[in-house]
């Protein structure tokens, strides 16, 4: 009885999603580091341990730095995981993310009319509803025009960039340092005593803010009668006509709220008052693009977002260490490359998996 | 007058680069796999190429050099590219996915190894490639000064490419099976033809010349290479889509983007543009716009192969 | 006996289940030979073994005498065999010249050289009387000289064993009548033919000897000529099975659905494909609209529900106009679709049994309040269809629908439709690809509402489906309506006629004027 439980589990689809993603998971770390020993095979297993021990390895402030690193990418890969369930690939996290980061860090220097709370949340909402018009570009173009999202996203991506380097230049510039202007301490969002908890000072309630999220979407998902018709388009267009789904409406409506998570994630990674300036130069913002791994890594599951965008904070602070044994903390984002490359054989996983426990169970039962 | 030669100088360099990566794009399309890495192969390949240009400038210099590194990174392109492929036909594995994680992986390898082997992650080359006046051709007015003055040979292998594709994928064997394996991969496997085979051309030929289109990107406009080729690998994918998988139409989207391009980063040099009070972000936003424009007219009824994206399985009738 | 193909005792399995469990197939040469059984059967299966599709994991297989190893249609060509696909494996945007050579192109260093080819082809073309346009895009033509297209393919490879699966499925009965006689000369040049069916009136009109599977085993083998169809169905189904249905009077009713001077115009060709086409379905009764797939019907049905919009017309439901509503509103005033393509439009494949079950009515109070679903409504709501409508699945109503056989997938959109107590259920193919035992049902179903005085339209390729089942039948043909037919006073013959457009009842004129 105990073995078939067992395997109930396992082959239950929650738990073969969980053990493909561990496969894929080590076999990225295993590749890390080969990477490591072939660069230089004195320093590698230290460097290894850095990688794998994360923020644990400067204990509470480290974790709070994980925190604070996991709470945009969180966003963005609860953007690009939302899109995914409706059948949307959200390569445009980037844009939105910049675009909301923006809103927020121009409220937060140039509304001065504000004061107290509701400046920060002003701001916040500002970068929310920043990042959902960059989405509801994309969308509109694809359920009225039949443009590819990811195409359109991509564009979108570059004329963000470049359109919000040209505001900083022109309305918040700071010359010497070619970067935007610092924000107004009331704009920066309160750390409600989490900085003396983990002795950081780069952690806030963000992080709070993002769990807040994932658990709205995952209700929104898996509760609501809006989540039903979402899937449902996501799965079979067709069929959601016939059902009668407003598959149009549905669409823009995704990628309104997938644009709205991403310019939220900018918004609280650059209120944070962590030292960190929208900086003026053509580079696409990452954080996007480690929303995309994040919402793979966590099967577009938000509970599975949420760990694998503090599993990419984890081992991303871990980069940051690695520095110290002179490597470069590149290595990082190949292992996440690694990590998505084996995620796309999640087929091949799931028949390991029930092999094994098949396996398992004739084992328990011949005894 | 010299302002447009100087337009179409520039526009070479810029619509080369786009074209071989787009034709090399359609192969793979055409022959039922979706190719979203061209953009993180473009970057290995002119990774790759590039620092052997910068290992071996010292002993070698001009075209040679130059063709010599054309190969290399051709060569890089096609084998990076095997990973896709192993990942979307032999796994049949998401091929979003599987592209997303070659455009992740280079960029962070080509800074990484850099980094590693030379401190700083920028490689330095030096362009001994330019190619003022082509003898003779360069004395032909008109034609002589747009396309043989000011030149590199690169972008008379492009054209070359393009005559090339035109020819194989409409006129060969080849070019039928490719394109029955991606609009309709069961009619081909009734004839005994091998799907998988054929599919793994089509993505290695779309990693050779997306490999050769980093290079042909970096050497005309720069003189070193910061492990990114700045979208290039998506706008392609763009040209690809507005030229409706057809080489003709291909190289007309290419020429219109370059030139787009061109007035984006060359406006400087027109002087009736520079006078303008439109700020430098404009003009870069420029091709990414006009993209947009295109696709919202275009996109309506596709042309794209009919099986792409969809993993073949001889199980499933 | 000379027998030009002997498969001997051939197993092949996928996974634990057995498509084909130790059959035996013996085909002489210049004979034509059926082979018969349920989908499901094996048929298809055991067809594609000789072609060198699948490897078989017991058995042998003896051409000409000497036993051989077929192992991918290259080595199945080489032998002599070819294969006519139920689907046709073309291309559609190749010339039915590329269509015909691919696989065996002439080349000269790779560069395609096709005349030829071109020559080849046109010889054989006018000696078999196939006539093509070698340059003509497969898009752009019928179905039936898509199927000669085929028969070229094999031609053309010098092929003599001859497959032929499920050919008549798309064709006209002109066009089947040209099959067989087409057949009869390939014969008699020698070659051998096989075809698969479960056509019985084709077996008797065309096979020589026919071979019977039933779940992948073999049944037996019978001269056509000494067997009746009774005896072939029997030893198909494994049990006597009723032709006729049971029915009571039509009683003259009220329409439930008129539609009025519908037309439907294809954007890209301009063409219309479905020409100011008015009817009306009554209270009580089941209207049949028959015509060969392609002609309009399809369309029909899909502006009628909304699917599709049409161009002009309106459409009536109980009087109300409903043309312009739509699809949600169209349901809830009473229509129920049960779709052409069911795992397409009729069902979120996956979804779970229970979230298909509320697939057009999840936002309705009992399901769902202030926007959040009722999930325990929802599993009730499903565990009653599972249980009133037979409906079979590994979990229930957790399982995932993809998971589910085509004959449980219909049973679920039947019983999702009906249990909406519609005005009228609109039923395209609905027995398509089922075995008996689910088509009983269905028409069982169909046949109940007809008792509880709603209205049924069934668009149906089927004509012993329409005969049976219908109490009036539409013939459509080029987007048209050409007849109105009783079943009980029509024959096959004459339905056949009217589908292919050679007969026109009085009161239905051509609409358009050449």
């Amino acid at each position: 009885m105990k073995a078939k439980a067992k395997l109930n589990l396992i082959n239950s689809a929650w738990g073969v999603s969980f053990l493909s993603a561990v496969m894929a998971i080590a076999i990225g770390l295993l590749f890390g580091l080969v990477i490591l020993l072939v660069s230089n095979a004195s320093e590698a297993l230290s460097g290894f341990a850095a990688i794998i021990q994360g923020g644990f390895a400067d204990g509470a402030k480290g974790i709070g730095d994980v925190l604070y690193n996991a709470t945009p990418i969180i966003m963005t890969g609860l953007s690009v995981g939302f899109a995914f369930k409706t059948g949307l690939f959200n390569i445009g996290s980037s844009g939105q993310f910049t675009m909301g980061a923006f809103a927020a860090v121009y409220v937060g220097i140039k509304w001065t009319f504000l004061s107290g709370s509701s400046h920060w949340i002003v701001a916040l909402l500002a970068a929310c509803i920043a990042g959902a018009l960059w989405g509801l570009l994309p969308g509109i173009l694809k359920a009225v025009a039949n443009v590819h999202e990811v195409i359109s996203s991509i564009m979108m991506n570059y004329i963000g960039m470049y359109f919000v380097n040209m505001l900083i230049v022109s309305n918040i510039h700071d010359k010497i340092k070619n970067q935007s202007l610092p924000v107004l301490k009331s704009a920066i969002i309160p750390k409600a005593g989490l900085d003396k908890i983990f002795g950081s000072q780069n952690i806030n309630i963000g992080i709070l803010i993002a769990v807040l999220m994932v658990v709205i979407i995952y209700f929104l998902i898996n509760k609501t009668t809006f989540g039903y018709e979402l899937k449902a388009c996501g799965y079979s267009k067709d069929a959601s006509k016939y059902a009668g789904i407003n598959a149009r409406r549905n669409i823009i409506l995704s990628m309104v709220i997938a644009g709205a998570l991403s310019g939220l994630g900018g918004g609280l990674l650059y209120l944070a008052g962590s030292g960190k300036y929208l900086q003026v130069v053509d580079i696409l913002a990452p954080q996007g693009f480690n929303g995309i791994s994040v919402a793979l890594l966590g099967m577009s599951n938000p509970i599975g977002i949420l760990f694998a965008g503090l599993f990419i904070a984890h081992i991303t602070v871990g980069g940051v260490n690695l520095q110290l044994y002179s490597f470069a903390p590149e290595v990082i984002d190949i292992i996440i490359a690694a990590i998505i490359y084996c995620g796309a054989f999640a087929l091949l996983f799931k028949n390991i998996i029930f092999k094994f426990s098949k396996k398992k169970v004739k084992e328990d039962e011949s005894i | 007058m010299n302002t447009i030669y100087f337009i179409s100088q520039q526009t070479m360099f810029f619509a080369i680069p786009l074209l071989i990566v787009a034709l090399g794009g359609m192969f793979s399309e055409r022959s039922g796999i979706v190719n979203i890495a061209l953009e993180g192969i473009m970057v290995m390949g002119a990774f790759i190429s590039i620092s052997f240009i910068s290992i071996f400038q010292d002993r070698l210099s001009g075209q040679l050099l130059l063709i010599l590194a054309i190969l290399v990174a051709g060569l890089s392109g096609a084998i990076f590219s095997l990973l896709h492929a192993f990942a979307s036909i032999n796994m049949k594995a998401d091929q979003t996915i599987s592209g997303t994680a070659l455009n992740m992986f280079a960029p962070a390898f080509a800074i990484f190894v850099a980094r590693m082997v030379q401190g700083v992650q920028q490689i330095q080359f030096s362009d001994t490639f330019h190619i003022a006046k082509v003898p003779i051709l360069g004395d032909i007015p008109l034609i002589g000064p747009i396309l043989f003055q000011n030149c590199y040979i690169t972008t008379f292998i492009g054209i070359t490419i393009a005559i090339i594709s035109e020819v194989v994928i409409n006129h060969t064997k080849f070019g039928l099976r490719l394109r029955a394996c991606g609009e309709y991969p069961q009619a081909a496997d009734s004839v005994g033809i091998n799907v998988y085979k054929i599919r793994y051309a089509g993505v290695i030929i779309s990693g050779t010349l997306a490999g050769i289109g980093g290079l042909v990107f970096v050497v005309p406009t720069s003189t070193n290479f910061n492990a990114t080729v700045a979208g290039y690998g998506f706008l392609a994918l763009a040209v690809l889509i507005f030229g409706q998988w057809r080489t003709k139409k291909i190289f007309v989207a290419a020429f219109f983007f370059g030139i787009m391009k061109t007035f984006a980063s060359a406006y400087s040099g027109i002087p009736f543009l520079k006078g303008l009070p439109i700020s430098n972000e404009v003009y870069k936003m420029i091709p990414y716009i006009a993209t947009l424009i295109v696709l919202a007219f275009f996109s309506k009824s596709s042309q794209a192969p009919r099986a792409e994206g969809i993993p073949y399985d001889k199980g499933i009738r | 006996m000379d027998y030009v193909i002997e498969m001997n005792n051939i197993t092949k399995r996928f996974g634990d289940f057995k498509a084909v469990d130790d059959v035996t197939l013996k085909v002489e040469r210049g004979e034509i030979h059926a082979l018969l059984g349920e989908n499901g059967a094996g048929k298809s299966t055991l067809m594609s073994v000789l072609f060198g599709l699948y490897t078989p994991e017991a058995g042998e297989i003896i051409i000409d005498k000497k036993k051989v190893k077929i192992n991918n249609p290259n080595d199945a060509n080489d032998l002599g065999i070819g294969m006519v696909h139920q689907h046709f494996k073309l291309v559609h945007n190749f010339t039915v010249l590329e269509s015909i050579v691919l696989g065996k192109e002439d080349t000269i260093n790779g560069f395609l050289k096709m005349d030829e080819a071109r020559k080849k082809v046109e010889k054989l073309s006018d000696r078999y009387k196939l006539k093509i346009d070698s340059d003509a895009y497969i898009s752009d033509i019928t179905v039936g000289m898509q199927q000669r297209v085929e028969i070229l393919k094999m031609l053309y490879r010098d092929n003599d064993i001859l497959i032929f699966d499920e050919p008549t499925a798309v064709l006209t009965q002109q066009e089947i009548e040209e099959l067989m006689k087409i057949m009869r000369e390939l014969t008699e040049e020698g070659k051998s033919i096989i075809f698969i069916t479960h056509k019985l009136n084709e077996i008797k009109e065309a096979a020589d000897r026919c071979t019977v599977l039933r779940k992948g085993k073999y049944i037996g083998t019978v001269d056509v000529k000494t067997t009746s169809k009774e005896q072939m169905s029997e030893m198909m189904v494994g049990r006597k099975v009723s032709f006729i249905i049971e029915k009571s009077d039509v009683k003259n009713l009220s329409p439930v659905l008129e539609v009025k001077n519908m037309t439907i115009t294809n954007k890209f060709t301009k063409k219309s494909v479905v020409k100011n086409v008015s009817f009306d379905v009554k209270k009580g009764e089941i209207l049949c609209i028959a015509g060969i797939d392609g002609n309009g019907q399809s369309e029909l049905v899909q502006g009628i529900t909304g699917l599709m919009a049409i161009n002009s017309g309106h459409i009536f439901l109980n009087g109300k106009d409903i043309t312009k509503k739509s699809i949600r509103h169209k349901c809830i005033e009473g229509i129920a679709h049960i779709p052409e393509d069911r795992q397409r439009y009729g069902l979120v494949l996956d979804y779970s049994l229970k979230e298909n079950a509320v697939l057009q009515t999840y936002y309705q109070q009992r399901f769902q309040k202030n926007g959040i679903i009722k999930f325990d409504a929802v599993r009730d709501y499903a565990k009653k269809l599972i249980s009133q409508y037979d409906i079979r699945s590994s979990q229930g109503e957790d399982s995932i629908v993809r998971g589910m056989s085509g004959g449980n997938q219909q049973k679920l959109i039947v019983a999702r439709e009906i249990d909406r107590n519609p005005e009228i259920v609109i039923a395209v193919q609905p027995t398509r690809g089922l075995d008996v035992g689910a088509i009983e049902y269905i028409h069982h179903q169909l046949l109940s509402q007809r008792e509880d005085g709603k209205a049924v339209l069934l668009v149906s390729f089927d004509l012993d489906e329409v005969m049976n089942v219908s109490d009036r039948i539409l013939v459509m043909f080029e987007g048209e309506i050409v007849g109105d037919l009783n079943p009980k006073s029509t024959t096959v013959q004459e339905l056949g006629l009217y589908m292919s457009g050679s007969k026109r009842s009085d009161s239905y004129e051509s609409k358009s004027k050449a």
